[in-house]
């Protein structure tokens, strides 16, 4: 048990928690101790010795390093002797001997600890004259960071990073003594969706990405703080710019929340933003080609539609607007005298989740107070990536994992138990009896247990998921996690009323129903699985108004598009994540053209057909997002930005969602979606745009033999469709089972409610033909 | 995978032997060494699955000690103790002898794979100065007359297994101690003769 001591640190008493390491409980009265290896979320490893401190021991005093070592009653400290400040000089000193200072060429200087700390600690001149030990100057150690060892002072932040909390360690030190370095085993890169963050706590210049390589100096940058709109995480971010161009994104420590880390898709995703091919001038279809026409022009177009009563108006919506931007979309619903309008969300997967007043939801930071975490969802690792950090950084503390079905399979290495074809069958139905799992029932019953429940593919039924939250819910004391996987969606939830999702919206929505349709920041027919029937749809609609940044497979369907300002720095806004904690969204760089916000949009279209005489301003479409809710601390601008909220404010809401359930569909694959794919931000960034570009599937060996397969290629087929791609041998998978992830290019045009036909791969003859 | 039968049945038996499979890292890495005369990256690959590990996990510990080798050593590793207690009783001149004979620089191994030399720091036998091994079997009071005929030994009969005690006999001289009862177990590779990793053999 912790308990409170006292403690002096340089003649003044400070109390802190008896867990607490010397360094820590400094920190928190103030008292900065120089580190380099030392980082609140690694375990300590006393590596680089820039903490020694001066302790009173039974045997006179005594440097220590601070940062592992643990307070104690009445412990006296000194972190300002001579003695200290002489062994911080001669730490430094040898940390100098092989370093490099190339300060003028290194992307780390003027943020760089190793600089700050030997200008505040260091001694002043330099001794030697030796020549200091070289390396290849910088390694790529994957397609996005590069090392550079000379400049490496061997702290093991980036190690133990890896192998600590992500769980892909796949850097490591080699050799020893004076030889030491980090780097990968040859041919096999550090391929991790993490890695950003070792660039990030690196504290010098060694590890860099290549997206911000030689791009600024850190004090010309321009910052604020925002959250990541990537997933329902909601990470939260600081943006940086440099000449009103985003250049970079960090991760900041919100304790609740991503405990300063990010994926490398939230942290590299936003060089689109500077794409040339983005559309900055509204587009209009005049026979079958785009023109650039003028906003009023199409203001005007759109307002005469809406003006005509007859006009029936539906929305597709994208996961990645604000909260204030769907705002705008519910009052413009509301206020269109024929309002019988829907929303639909850009979502494959969308199901009704678990939302009621038995439902008692839980926090991410419930899940390191638990006795177990269940989870049975798409895999958290490729959609909720830093959830999956902290479902890891829980089982470390203690908790027990409960993993079914074969989805999220890296969750295996640390999950207690890992349920796959024996307990859950191929088309994701549990198909033995819950109760008489023995091992299950004793971690679960009448404890405290989180659980990460959602569909694990599109073609689950509700049932299955039904069927194990009722068990959970009456044997356990159980909190839930609803795991969607887009974007704002919970924000979606708390705005808007009745949300579908797609398969709804192609079912219900034809000509009949729909004269104008809005098509918000979503690719449908390049993205969803029901690209086909999407299209379908599109053909027959009248009139689609797409709201988008880029010329796309859908956006290229409708008649006008309206360039818009992304969400990601160029809008202000408010953004709620997977535990209703909603938190800033904010601008930092101007919106190129004449692109506008979604709510800007939409309300001048308001004033345009006369459905409104005043134009709201975001802060009053952020009031109306909120001022319904029966809580004292609402997630308004002026809250939000108070020094203490900085972190978001939770406030949960029952939402009301009318998607039709589904049932199971008997087939031979199952579809998910990868971390990276071939959306058009990712092809439009740079530095990640390859690394979903790679078309796979995924079986398990006894499949891979069954389809005679053998050159690591083959070929997919339906109807007029063929499809070349690699596969990769993945044991968990149920034996005939092929995962398909349906977020690579054309990967996701089968129909797959009817069979794929594999065959070892004609790629030879195809080349021949080129 | 790139180990026979045998020696993953054997790798098998050591992993039994931890509560954690990880901790049959270091004599995992012996049983390479064994096996190819060092560390091959193919090995590293084997072991990693094998432990479930990461490959650099493994590289960082076979690359951390010395006795791993990262290159391929010749049949007979020859290490003579170059610190101190060795250095004041003339083992520069050991050294001159064993470079002589072979024509090896430090850390060199000669072209027909035969020899591997190496001077390295104290292994322990500092009673017995100068003290040297060949594939890790010791022999002390070694002098520039002895360990050339010992060179000469090996290269011309080329044995199987070496046993310390008979080197010890045949060329060593002052002991640090009496080792007790003969011992006719040997080495058969450049790894140390372990007789659970089956590196070691006794000579008949
Ligand atoms: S690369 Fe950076 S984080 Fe990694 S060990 Fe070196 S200095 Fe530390
Ligand atoms: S986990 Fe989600 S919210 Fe966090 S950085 Fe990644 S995409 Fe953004
Ligand atoms: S910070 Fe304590 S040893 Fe590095
Ligand atoms: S100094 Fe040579 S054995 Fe100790």
């Amino acid at each position: 048990m912790s308990e409170v001591v006292n403690l002096n640190v340089n003649g003044i008493d400070i109390q802190s928690d008896s867990k607490k390491l010397l360094i820590e409980a400094c920190e928190d009265s103030g008292i900065h101790i120089p580190r380099f290896c030392w980082h609140k979320r690694l375990d300590p490893v006393g590596m680089c010795r820039m903490c020694l401190v001066e302790i009173e021991t039974p045997r006179g005093k005594m440097l220590v390093p601070s940062c592992t070592t643990q307070i104690s009653d009445e412990m006296i400290v000194d972190t300002e002797s001579d003695v200290v400040k002489k062994a911080q000089e001669g730490v430094l000193e040898f940390l100098l001997i092989n370093h490099p200072l190339d300060c003028p060429i290194c992307d780390k200087a003027g943020e760089c600890p190793l600089q700050d700390q030997t200008m505040a600690y260091g001694p002043g001149e330099s001794r030697f004259v030796e020549e200091k030990r070289h390396f290849e100057k910088p390694i790529s150690i994957s397609e996005i960071i590069l090392l550079d060892r000379e400049r490496c002072i061997l702290c093991a932040r980036c190690t133990r990073f890896s192998d600590e909390i992500s769980g892909d360690p796949l850097i490591e030190f080699i050799q020893r003594g004076n030889k030491t370095e980090v780097n990968t085993f040859p041919n096999e890169p550090f391929k991790s969706y993490f890695s950003g963050n070792t660039v990030q706590i690196c504290p010098v210049g060694a590890l860099t990405s290549t997206s911000y390589r030689f791009k600024a100096r850190p004090w010309d940058l321009k910052s604020t703080r925002s959250t990541c709109n990537g997933c329902p995480m909601g990470c939260s971010t600081e943006l940086n710019s440099s000449q009103n161009k985003m250049l970079r994104i960090l991760g900041v420590d919100n304790d609740s929340v991503n405990q300063g880390w990010l994926c490398d898709k939230g942290r590299y995703n936003f060089e689109y933003l500077n794409s040339e091919t983005r559309i900055k001038t509204p587009l209009k279809k005049l026979n079958n080609n785009f023109e650039e026409v003028e906003m009023q022009e199409v203001y005007s177009e759109i307002s005469e539609l809406i003006k005509n009563e007859n006009t029936k108006v539906n929305f597709y919506l994208g996961s990645n607007l604000t909260n204030e931007d769907f705002v705008a979309f519910r009052e413009f619903a509301n206020s269109i005298s024929n309002n019988d309008n829907k929303f639909y969300l850009n979502d494959d997967v969308l199901f009704q989740g678990f939302f009621n007043e038995d439902v008692e939801l839980g926090k991410i930071d419930d899940l390191n107070n638990s006795d177990a975490i269940v989870i049975w969802a798409e895999d958290l690792k490729e959609r909720l990536p830093v959830l999956y950090l902290r479902v890891r950084q829980a089982v470390k503390n203690g908790v027990k994992l409960i993993v079914f079905g074969h989805t999220n399979r890296t969750l295996d290495d640390v999950a207690e138990i890992f349920y796959s074809d024996e307990v859950v069958s191929e088309n994701f139905e549990i198909i033995k009896d819950l109760t008489k799992l023995e091992d299950f029932k004793s971690l679960i019953v009448e404890k405290n247990v989180t659980a990460i429940i959602g569909k694990s593919t599109p073609q689950q039924s509700d049932s299955s998921i039904n069927k194990l939250f009722d068990f959970l819910n009456s044997n356990s004391n159980l909190k839930i996690l609803n795991a969607f996987t887009k974007g704002n969606t919970y924000g979606a939830f708390q705005i808007l009323d009745n949300l579908k999702g797609t398969k709804d919206f192609v079912n219900e929505i034809n000509s009949e129903n729909t004269d104008l349709l809005f098509v918000v920041a979503a690719d449908p027919i390049g993205r969803s699985i029901y690209s086909k029937q999407v299209k379908k749809v599109f053909d027959e609609i009248k009139t689609v108004v797409s709201l988008d940044n880029f010329k796309h497979e859908t956006s290229e369907l409708a008649d006008v598009i309206v360039p818009i300002s992304s969400t990601l720095g160029e809008k202000n806004g408010t953004f709620t994540n997977i535990e209703f904690r909603t938190s800033r969204i904010d601008k930092l760089v101007p919106s190129p053209g004449q692109t506008v916000s979604d709510w800007e949009f939409i309300t001048s279209l308001m004033n345009f057909s006369g459905l409104s005489n005043n134009s709201y301003s975001l802060e009053e479409l952020n009031t109306k997002a909120f001022e319904d809710l029966d809580i004292e601390l609402k997630p308004y601008f002026d809250n939000l930005d108070k020094p203490s909220n900085l972190d978001g404010i939770i406030n949960r809401t029952t939402p009301k969602i009318a998607t039709s359930s589904s049932d199971s569909e008997k087939v031979n694959f199952f579809i998910g979606e990868k971390l990276y794919g071939d959306s058009v931000t990712e092809r439009n960034s740079e530095s990640i745009s390859l690394l979903g570009a790679k078309k796979f599937i995924e079986m398990n060996q006894e499949t891979v033999d069954k389809f005679k397969l053998s050159s690591g290629n083959c070929l997919l087929e339906q109807d007029n469709l063929e499809i070349n791609v690699s596969y990769t041998v993945n044991n968990i998978l149920p034996k005939g089972t092929i995962y398909i992830p349906t977020n690579r290019r054309e990967l996701n045009k089968f129909d797959f409610s009817k069979k794929i036909m594999i065959t070892p791969s004609r790629v030879k003859e195809a080349l021949n033909v080129n | 995978m790139s180990w026979d039968k045998t020696l993953l049945k054997q790798a098998g038996e050591i992993i039994e032997l931890y509560p954690q499979k990880r901790s049959a890292l270091g004599p995992l890495l012996h049983l390479a060494q064994s096996k190819d005369g060092y560390i091959s990256d193919d090995s590293i690959s084997v072991i990693s699955e094998l432990l479930g590990i990461t490959e650099v996990q493994v590289k960082s510990v076979s690359t951390f000690y010395s006795m791993y080798k990262q290159e391929p050593t010749g049949k007979y590793l020859i290490s003579v103790c170059k610190s101190i207690s060795c250095e004041i009783n003339n083992s520069t001149e050991v050294i001159d002898k064993v470079q002589e004979f072979t024509g090896l620089n430090n850390n060199e191994t000669d072209e027909d794979g035969l020899f591997s030399f190496e001077a390295v720091e104290c292994i322990g036998a500092c009673g017995g100065a100068p003290a040297m091994q060949v594939n890790y079997e010791t022999v002390e009071g070694i002098n520039a007359e002895n360990v050339f005929s010992l060179c000469s030994w090996l290269k011309e009969s080329a044995p199987e297994v070496i046993v310390a005690d008979e080197m010890q006999e045949n060329f060593g001289g002052i002991k640090s101690f009496d080792w007790a009862i003969q011992d006719n177990t040997g080495a058969t590779s450049t790894a140390p003769g372990f007789q659970t990793l089956k590196t070691s053999k006794v000579k008949k």
